[in-house]
C-alpha cells in the first residue's frame, strides 16, 4: 500500500490518496463494490472516491480539516480490512473466470 | 429459477448489539446462531464498540451458519443482509461481509428492513393469517397492520421505544444486562408488591415514553434512598405502565381494522407479562395472540433471511451500488411485493 497526503494549497483542502494491490482485478472490484455504497457518515468536510485501475483499488480523500480526515481514513481501513478477511476466508471468488 | 426447486436464502442481521446469521430454506430455520454485546450494568452499548464487537465474531458465526446448515455456499441461492434501520457502524460492519461474500459466491443481494424481517418471522413461526402487529424492541414501537401491499404504521411511539425506557432504567438502578437489561426487569417485577403511580402516556393511537422514564429515573433516586418501595416494586410498576399502554394502541389498531389476530414480535416480545396482559385483552374481545420464543423475538439473522425469502421470490433484488445502509427506514417504505 502507498499512501500520501498534502495539503492543495489551491482549494485549501487537505488530500490524502491510498493504493491497494490486490491479486487480480476482479478481487480488487470486489473490494471496490463492497466498500463504496455507503455515505460518509459525517455530511460536510469529507469526500472520498474510489476506484479501480488494473489490480489495483485507488481511495482519493479530500477534507477540511485533518480531523476529520483522520475519521474517514481510519474507519476506512478498518471496512477495509474486514473486505480482505472476508475474501481470504470465503474467496477465491467463484466465477473468476479472468 | 424454476418454482418447483427450494430457494435457500442466508442473512445477515447486526443493527443493534446481537450479531447473527441464519439460513432459511423453504420456511425450514436451518441455522441461526447469534451473538450479543453484553456491557457492564449501568452502561449501554454504543455503535463504534459494537461495531468491533461485531466484527471481531462476524466471520466465526458465518462459518457456523453454513456448518450448522450441513450446507456450501454454492447452496445459497440469495444473500439477504440489514438495510436498516439500525446503528449506522455496526450496520455497515455486517453489509460489507454481505456484500463481499455475494459477490464472491456469485449470488444475488438483498437489503432487507429490519422491522418487517420481525413480522415475517413472525409470520412464518405462528402461522398468523393477517394479524395485528405489535413490533416492541429498544429499537423500535409500532403497530402496524398490513394494506395494500405495504405494512402500515397504526401507532407508534413519538419518542423513544419502549424498550429503550426499559433498557435505560435498567442502567439506573445498575441492574445486569445479561442476558439483557429487559429479561433482568421481568425476573424482578415478578417480585414487586407495591405499585407506584407513574405516568400513562398514550396520546391517541401512538405512545410515549421518555416522560414516564424522567419520572421514573427520579422517583428511583428519591424512593429507594428513603426506602419508600423497592427497585423490584418499580420494575413492577414501569411494566404494568408501559404494557396497558401498548395493550391500548393495539386494541384500537384492531377495533379499526376488524382484526381478530395480534402478533407480537422483537426482543419485548419475549416479556411473558406483556404477552398476558395482551391475552387478556384478546381474550375479551374474542381474538387470538400469537408470540414467538427468544429464539426469534430477539434480533437474529433467520428473520432477515425469511424476509428476503419472501422479496426474492417476489422477483426482488438490490443491486450493489444502492445496497448503502440507512439509519431510518421506516416500516410503510417497502413495497410488499409477496402478499396481495
Amino acid at each position: 500500500m502507498s499512501t500520501d497526503g498534502e495539503t492543495d494549497h489551491k482549494t485549501g483542502k487537505l488530500e490524502f490518496s491510498l493504493d491497494v494491490p490486490f491479486p487480480s482485478s476482479s478481487e480488487a472490484s470486489i473490494a471496490l463494490r463492497s466498500l463504496s455504497p455507503d455515505r460518509e457518515p459525517r455530511r460536510g468536510g469529507i469526500s472520498k472516491r474510489l476506484t479501480v485501475t488494473g489490480n489495483t483499488l485507488s481511495v482519493r480523500w479530500s477534507a477540511d480539516e485533518a480531523r476529520i480526515l483522520r475519521v474517514s481514513v481510519n474507519s476506512f481501513l478498518d471496512h477495509l480490512s474486514l473486505v480482505l478477511e472476508t475474501m481470504e476466508t470465503f474467496g477465491p471468488p467463484v466465477d473468476s473466470g479472468i | 429459477m424454476s418454482s418447483a426447486a427450494m430457494t435457500v436464502v442466508i442473512g445477515f442481521e447486526g443493527s443493534a448489539n446481537k450479531i447473527g446469521i441464519g439460513i432459511i430454506r423453504d420456511g425450514e430455520v436451518l441455522s441461526n446462531p447469534r451473538r450479543t454485546y453484553i456491557t457492564p450494568p449501568g452502561q449501554g452499548f454504543m455503535p463504534s464498540d459494537t461495531a468491533r464487537h461485531h466484527r471481531a465474531v462476524i466471520l466465526t458465526v458465518l462459518k457456523e451458519a453454513l456448518e450448522q446448515a450441513g450446507l456450501k455456499p454454492a447452496d445459497i441461492d440469495c444473500v439477504a443482509y440489514t438495510k436498516g434501520p439500525g446503528m449506522g457502524a455496526p450496520l455497515v460492519t455486517v453489509a460489507l461481509v454481505a456484500r463481499t461474500v455475494a459477490q464472491l459466491w456469485g449470488k444475488p443481494l438483498l437489503g432487507v428492513n429490519h422491522c418487517i424481517g420481525h413480522i415475517e418471522m413472525g409470520r412464518l413461526i405462528t402461522k398468523a393469517n393477517n394479524p395485528t402487529v405489535l413490533y416492541v424492541s429498544g429499537g423500535n414501537t409500532q403497530v402496524i397492520a398490513y394494506s395494500e401491499r405495504r405494512y402500515r404504521i397504526f401507532g407508534e411511539t413519538i419518542d423513544i421505544a419502549v424498550g429503550n425506557c426499559l433498557d435505560r432504567f435498567a442502567r439506573v438502578i445498575k441492574i445486569s444486562n445479561d442476558p439483557s437489561p429487559g429479561y433482568n426487569i421481568e425476573q424482578m417485577a415478578k417480585k414487586g408488591s407495591q405499585y407506584v403511580e407513574l405516568p400513562y402516556t398514550v396520546k391517541g393511537m401512538d405512545v410515549s415514553f421518555s416522560g414516564i422514564l424522567s419520572y421514573i429515573e427520579e422517583a428511583a433516586n428519591k424512593m429507594l434512598s428513603s426506602g419508600q418501595c423497592t427497585a423490584e416494586d418499580l420494575c413492577f410498576s414501569l411494566q404494568e405502565t408501559v404494557f396497558s399502554m401498548l395493550v391500548e394502541i393495539t386494541e384500537r389498531a384492531m377495533a379499526h381494522c376488524g382484526s381478530q389476530e395480534v402478533l407480537i414480535v422483537g426482543g419485548v416480545g419475549c416479556n411473558l407479562r406483556l404477552q398476558e396482559m395482551m391475552g387478556v385483552m384478546c381474550q375479551e374481545r374474542g381474538a387470538k395472540l400469537f408470540a414467538t420464543d427468544e429464539r426469534f423475538c430477539i434480533d437474529n439473522g433467520a428473520m432477515i433471511a425469511q424476509a428476503g425469502w419472501e422479496m426474492f421470490r417476489s422477483g426482488q433484488v438490490t443491486e450493489l451500488e444502492d445496497s448503502w445502509i440507512t439509519q431510518r427506514y421506516r416500516t410503510d417504505e417497502v413495497e410488499v411485493t409477496w402478499r396481495d
